[in-house]
């Protein structure tokens, strides 16, 4: 009976193994990114520190969605906030666009010696969870040299939905965008247009229902939510999770399209 | 196709058999009607100059690009070495090798640390890609090539970068696995030494024609 030649060679290896595997590389590339890294550790608290010193303690509204209501908060504060979404959306995005554009070549070749694609796609979506975490993380700890908001889990949890939008528009771009300039470009852009938008002090047009459909938006409401209320903006983080999903499986179908070969040689005996 | 039709074409074993290939983008015809058989044991040579359509048609033989026409037969595991050094800069020599052990389901290293070796760059074995220098990257993408001891090996200028010890060590290295019943072809713009092949093939314009010159 005739089969493809990546079938024979395939065997009945563990598919969990080969997933950790290619998941443990994954983390290990995107951990070796040392431009991504070095901007994190250095530009986040220094992001914090250039833009809080710009605005003051100024009251300013904010439509929080869970009341439907405006509230005061402290124009500074929110500054803060979404200056942590912005350079971690960047940030994330930057190292799943890097990783996924410059490994293509590479992933097609391990799919060629037998690696499923599934596997891979599996393993760069937990690649990019831990990474959107730890980022996040760094991100809300960073904040607490200026500021203690007053929940940080819901803060970091703003940060991190925030993280995996990125990280799965990142994907996407890797993935269908050839050049390199452009989609940086692209990620840059869309992060710095969609989270300044969220902030009504740096944008009197925020608060406007157009800004819902944001990818941002729903981040931004966990965020305040656990920076000023202690609640849980539950619908804004359905929202940023639909984000992240969609956005993800278009990068993984991009990805999957790229990366697939022929495979059509039939294997005999 | 059959096990008896692949033995029947070459009279031999072939480990690998291409018929009919054709490659075009466009209108712009890449290879015409290409055949040739890979007997079991022997190492296959073609030559061409550079846009000669070699890389496409390994690429094809290899799995990796789709042909306008024809079909590929295969009898074993591949290995296939590309021409660009494939490989990731941020990850060492030896997570190659455990990655590539995943992929190809190798129960063990033995034979990939064997050739690692044999092709000297043992000492650059946690050494990150992106600190090797261009003739290790080939070594490695070499060794990736051959790690899973394939019944077919498909090689594209598999020596560029090697020094000359290198380069004598490889000629070993294929000899070996033509002795022990590997299938080897190599494409090259150039070939220095005619009589290490069994065959020698030239591929010009797209089209293949045996060179009964060879050895």
């Amino acid at each position: 009976m005739a089969v493809t030649s990546a079938e024979a060679t395939r065997g009945q290896g563990s598919i969990t193994g080969a997933w950790l595997t290619a998941t443990r590389y994954s983390l290990i590339e995107l951990a070796r990114n040392r431009f991504a890294v070095g901007l994190l550790i250095v530009f986040t608290p220094l992001w914090y520190f250039m833009l809080g010193a710009l605005i003051d303690n100024a009251p300013v509204a904010f439509k929080y969605a869970p009341t439907g209501a405006m509230f005061q908060v402290n124009s500074h504060q929110l500054t803060l906030l979404t200056a942590g979404l912005n350079v971690i959306t960047l940030i994330v995005g930057f190292l799943m666009f890097a990783q996924t554009r410059g490994g293509a070549a590479f992933d097609r070749r391990l799919i060629l010696c037998g690696y499923r694609q599934w596997t891979l796609m599996a393993a760069k979506l937990a690649g990019m969870v831990v990474v959107a975490a730890l980022v996040a993380l760094y991100g809300a700890l960073a904040l607490l040299l200026f500021w203690r908001p007053d929940s940080l889990p819901l803060v970091w949890l703003g940060f991190f939905s925030a993280a995996l939008i990125y990280g799965a528009l990142g994907l996407l771009i890797g993935a269908v965008v050839r050049s390199e300039v452009a989609g940086f470009f692209l990620v840059i852009m869309v992060s710095l247009f969609d989270t300044f938008f969220q902030n009504p002090v740096e944008n009197p047009l925020a608060n406007k229902p157009v800004l819902r459909y944001f990818p941002s938006y729903g981040s931004t409401q966990v965020m305040v939510g656990g920076g000023f209320t202690h609640g849980v903006a539950l619908g804004g983080l359905w929202v940023a999770l639909g984000w992240a999903v969609a956005l993800a499986a278009l990068g993984l179908l991009g990805f999957w399209l790229r990366s697939r070969a022929w495979n059509g040689a039939r294997h005999v005996g | 196709m059959t096990a008896t039709q692949m033995e029947s074409v070459a009279g031999a074993p072939a480990a690998l058999l291409a018929q009919g290939i054709s490659k075009h983008y466009g209108r712009r015809r890449v290879l015409r009607d290409v055949s040739i058989s890979l007997p079991a044991g022997a190492l296959v040579g073609i030559v061409g100059e550079n846009g000669a359509g070699k890389s496409t048609l390994l690429r094809i033989l290899a799995g990796e690009l789709r042909p306008s026409a024809g079909s590929v037969a295969l009898r074993g595991a591949l290995g296939y070495c590309p021409q660009d050094v494939v490989l990731n800069e941020q990850l060492t020599v030896a997570q190659h090798l455990d990655y590539f052990r995943a992929a190809y389901r190798a129960p063990d290293l033995r034979r990939a640390d064997e050739l690692v070796e044999r092709l000297g760059y043992a000492r650059y074995r946690q050494t990150p890609v992106s600190a090797l220098s261009g003739g290790s990257k080939q070594k490695l993408n070499l060794t990736i090539a051959l790690m899973h001891r394939p019944a077919v090996l498909l090689l594209d200028e598999p020596y560029q970068g090697f020094d000359w010890e290198t380069y004598l060590r490889f000629w070993d290295l294929a000899s070996e696995l033509r002795a022990d019943g590997c299938a080897v072809l190599i494409i090259s713009h150039l070939v220095y030494d005619r009589s290490r092949f069994d065959q020698l093939y030239t591929l010009s314009d797209g089209e293949l024609r045996r060179d009964t010159t060879a050895a």
